[in-house]
C-alpha cells in the first residue's frame, strides 16, 4: 500500500461534529470529525498518551478532539496537542507532543485520506455528488472484492433487475490510466438464455482506479441512454475486510418497463457476504489481466514522471 | 514460564526510581505488561463464600487452581479432584498437587509460586477489610476486564481519568486544586491525590445525601505489586468514605479478574449510598473497559514509538517502574521481599478506623 495513495474511507454525511468515527486503511487506524469549521480533519486512532483510540472521545466547540480516557485534546490539522485539561492554567507543548495527522480531501459527497500528511490534494476528485449513497462492510479482501467485481460483478453488486452475462463488450484494457471493461447485461425478465441471445438490451461499464480499485459504473441501454452511473469505493480494512463506499444517481431517460422499475425500492446495493461456494469455482477471466495491465501503468507513469522531471 | 530458580536472594538492589533518569525514562519506555509475570505472591482467588464443597476453577497466568472446602477447611489444587489422570504437575504445588492457601479477610489466597517460600508474612495488609471476612454479600462482587492485569492497575493509579471515563458517577475534572503525591518501596506504590473543591460525585449527589456543589476529596490508591492487589480509599468532605479492595488477578496474561470488596458498613443503614456505591462497580469498569480494552493489544508487543507522558502520569510511570525491576530481579533468580507488606498500612493510607 503505497503511502501516497488517496483512499474514500467515508462519505460525507459519515463525518459529522456530533462524534468521531473510526475507519481503517490496511492495519491503520484512523479517526474522523468535522471542525467546527466544516473541515474533515483525520488523525491516527491512537491517543499518543496511553494508546487509547481517539474516536471514543468527543469533538469540543473549538473543532479539537479530546480523548476520553484522561482528556488530552489535539487540534486536528496538525496533530498538535493543544490541552490537557487536568494541568491547570496556559500551557505550552513541545512539537514532539501530537497524534500523527493525515491528508484530507472532500469531494462529490466523499472523504479521501492519504497517510502521507504532505500528499497533494488527488488530481480530480468527482464533483458531483450522486443522491443515492451506502456503506458496507464486505468480508472479502480488497484483491479478490475487485478481481470478482472483473470476473462476476453478481457476487459483489447488486442493480435491481439486472442479470450479467459472462459475455463481454470489450475486454479489460487500459484507458486514461483506468481498468475498463464493458459487459453484456439481460434484464430479468423472460428471454432467451445469454449463450443464445444475439442481442443483449443492456451493458455495464466498469472503470477502477487501477491501485485503490475505485470503481467508475456505467448501466446502458442499447440506445445509449445511461440507465445508472455509480461510483464505488472499496478499502482494505482490518481482518481482510473490504469497506466500500458508494454513491449512484438514476438516469433521467430510462425507457422500458424494466428500466423504469430501477426508481423503485432499491436500485443499486453491495453484497455484505460472499457466496463462497460460488466465489471459490469463479473462473478467472477479465482479472487474470489485471495484474498485467497494472505493471503496464505504473511503468507508463512512471516514464510520464521521468520526462517530467 | 512457569519454572522456578530460586538462587541467591542477597544481590543489590538499587532504587530503580531514584537512580539515573535515562534509566527510569528507558524502564517508563520499555513497558511491555504482558511480558511481566511476577512469582511468590498471595493472589485472592476467590471471596470465601465462593469456595464451597465442589471445586471452583480459577487461573493464575492460566496455571488451574481448584478451589474448595474439606471440613470447612479451604484447600486448593492443580488438579481437580475427579481428574483420574493428572500429569505435568508444576513445581507450584507439593507433592499431593496442593498450593499454600489462606483465608483472611474474607478472600481465600492461594500462593503463586515456590511453595517453600509462601508465608503469611507476604499478605497484603488491608486496614479497612475485617480480617474474618463476613461483609455482607451486597458489598463484595466480579468484574472482569479484557485487558493485562498491569494495565487495568495502572488505569487505577492515574485518577484524573475517572474525570473523563467516570465522570458521571464520581463527577468531572472541575476543581481548584490537584495535587498528587506518590510513595513507594519495593513491593508497594502508594498515590495520594488531594482535590479542592471539586464537583460533587452525581452518585454522592443523588444517593448519597451531600448537598452541596464542590467537596473536598483526598484519594489513595496503594498497589500490592505482586499481588497485583489495589486498596482504593477515598475521603470526602462532605459526604462518605470509600473502602474498596481492587484485587486484580492475572487470570491469564491479557485478561483480569476482579473479586471486589466494597466496604461501604462505614454508611448509615438508612443511607441508600450503602447499597448503591457497591454496584456503582458493574458500570465504572465498564467504563474502564471501553478504554483498557482496546488499549491492551497495543501493549502486546514492544512499541518504537514512546508514550508521550504528563506530570500527573508519575504514578502510573513509578508503577511500570516498580513492576520493571521486580521482573528483571525475580529473572536473576532473586525472589526474596525486601519490604514487609503485611504490616498494617493504616497510617499510610490515612485510614483512621472510621
Ligand atoms: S490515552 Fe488519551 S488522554 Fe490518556
Ligand atoms: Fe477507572
Amino acid at each position: 500500500m503505497t503511502e501516497d495513495v488517496w483512499w474514500a474511507v467515508a462519505r460525507s454525511e459519515e463525518v459529522t461534529g456530533d462524534k468521531p468515527i473510526n475507519i481503517d486503511i490496511g492495519d491503520q487506524p484512523v479517526v474522523l470529525w468535522r471542525d467546527k469549521d466544516g473541515f474533515v480533519r483525520a488523525l491516527e486512532d491512537r491517543c499518543p498518551h496511553r494508546r487509547a483510540p481517539l474516536s471514543l472521545g468527543c469533538v469540543l466547540a473549538s473543532g479539537a478532539i479530546q480523548c476520553g480516557y484522561h482528556g488530552w485534546t489535539y487540534d486536528g490539522e496538525s496533530g498538535r496537542l493543544v490541552d490537557i485539561p487536568n494541568l491547570k492554567g496556559e500551557q505550552k507543548y513541545p512539537p514532539i507532543y501530537r497524534a500523527v495527522p493525515f491528508a484530507v480531501s472532500e469531494g462529490g459527497g466523499f472523504v479521501r485520506i492519504c497517510l502521507n500528511a504532505k500528499a497533494a490534494a488527488p488530481v480530480s476528485p468527482t464533483t458531483e455528488t450522486l443522491p443515492l449513497s451506502g456503506t458496507e462492510n464486505v468480508s472479502l479482501s480488497h484483491e479478490h472484492l475487485i478481481a470478482a467485481l472483473f470476473d462476476d460483478p453478481a457476487l459483489v453488486i447488486a442493480i435491481k433487475g439486472v442479470h450479467y452475462t459472462p459475455y463481454l463488450m470489450s475486454e479489460l484494457a487500459e484507458q486514461n490510466g483506468k481498468l475498463v471493461l464493458e459487459r453484456s447485461c439481460q434484464w430479468k425478465s423472460p428471454h432467451w438464455p445469454a449463450p443464445f441471445s444475439s442481442d443483449f438490451p443492456i451493458t455495464l461499464r466498469i472503470g477502477t482506479d487501477p491501485v485503490t480499485g475505485e470503481t467508475d459504473l456505467l448501466l446502458r441501454d442499447n440506445a445509449f441512454n445511461t440507465l445508472l452511473s455509480a461510483t464505488v469505493a472499496p478499502v482494505p480494512a482490518a481482518r481482510g475486510v473490504t469497506q466500500v463506499r458508494w454513491r449512484a444517481k438514476l438516469g433521467s431517460t430510462r425507457p422500458g418497463l424494466m428500466a423504469k422499475m430501477l426508481g423503485f425500492g432499491t436500485p443499486f446495493r453491495i453484497l455484505p457476504s460472499v457466496n463462497g461456494a460460488a466465489l471459490r469455482t469463479l473462473k478467472p477471466s477479465a482479472s487474470i489481466h489485471a495484474a498485467a495491465l497494472r505493471e503496464e501503468i505504473r511503468s507508463h507513469q512512471a516514464a510520464a514522471h521521468n520526462v517530467a522531471a | 514460564m512457569l519454572d522456578i530458580k530460586d538462587t541467591a536472594p542477597e544481590q543489590d538492589f538499587a532504587d530503580p526510581i531514584a537512580g539515573d533518569p535515562r534509566n527510569f525514562a528507558a524502564a517508563v519506555n520499555n513497558w511491555v505488561p504482558h511480558d511481566i509475570v511476577l512469582k511468590d505472591a498471595w493472589f485472592p482467588l476467590a471471596h470465601s463464600f465462593a469456595v464451597v464443597d465442589k471445586p471452583a476453577r480459577r487461573s493464575v497466568y492460566s496455571q488451574p487452581f481448584y478451589l474448595w472446602r474439606e471440613n470447612g477447611v479451604a484447600v486448593a489444587a492443580e488438579f481437580h479432584p475427579n481428574d483420574t489422570d493428572p500429569t505435568d504437575k508444576s513445581d507450584f504445588s507439593d507433592a499431593a498437587g496442593r498450593y499454600p492457601v489462606l483465608e483472611h479477610y474474607g478472600y481465600v489466597w492461594c500462593w503463586f509460586g515456590n511453595p517453600a517460600n509462601a508465608d503469611p508474612a507476604h499478605l497484603p495488609s488491608i486496614p479497612y477489610l475485617p480480617a474474618e471476612g463476613n461483609l455482607p454479600k451486597h458489598m463484595l462482587g466480579t468484574v472482569r476486564f479484557d485487558c493485562t492485569a498491569p494495565l487495568s492497575l495502572e488505569n487505577l493509579i492515574d485518577l484524573t481519568h475517572a474525570d473523563f471515563l467516570h465522570a458521571d458517577v464520581v463527577g468531572d475534572e472541575k476543581m481548584d486544586k490537584e495535587v498528587v503525591e506518590v510513595f513507594y518501596d519495593s513491593e508497594t506504590i502508594t498515590m495520594v491525590r488531594r482535590c479542592t473543591n471539586k464537583s460533587v460525585a452525581p452518585i454522592m449527589k443523588w444517593f448519597g445525601g451531600v448537598k452541596s456543589d464542590v467537596q473536598q476529596v483526598r484519594q489513595v490508591i496503594r498497589i500490592y505489586l505482586r499481588s497485583h492487589a489495589a486498596i482504593a480509599y477515598g475521603r470526602f468532605s462532605p459526604g462518605d468514605n470509600v473502602q474498596l479492595f481492587h484485587p486484580c488477578v492475572p487470570e491469564t496474561r491479557d485478561r483480569t479478574r476482579l473479586d471486589y470488596a466494597m466496604n461501604t458498613s462505614n454508611v448509615k443503614k438508612s443511607n441508600l449510598f450503602r447499597y448503591l456505591m457497591p454496584k456503582a462497580s458493574y458500570k465504572v469498569s465498564r467504563q474502564d473497559s471501553t478504554m483498557t480494552s482496546p488499549q491492551s493489544p497495543r501493549y502486546m508487543n514492544p512499541e518504537t514509538r514512546k508514550d508521550l507522558h504528563s506530570p500527573l502520569d508519575e504514578a502510573g510511570q513509578k508503577y511500570r517502574v516498580l513492576m520493571t525491576a521486580l521482573a528483571e530481579r525475580q529473572a536473576r533468580g532473586d525472589f526474596a521481599y525486601r519490604d514487609n507488606v503485611s504490616a498494617d498500612c493504616s497510617e499510610i493510607i490515612g485510614y483512621d478506623g472510621k
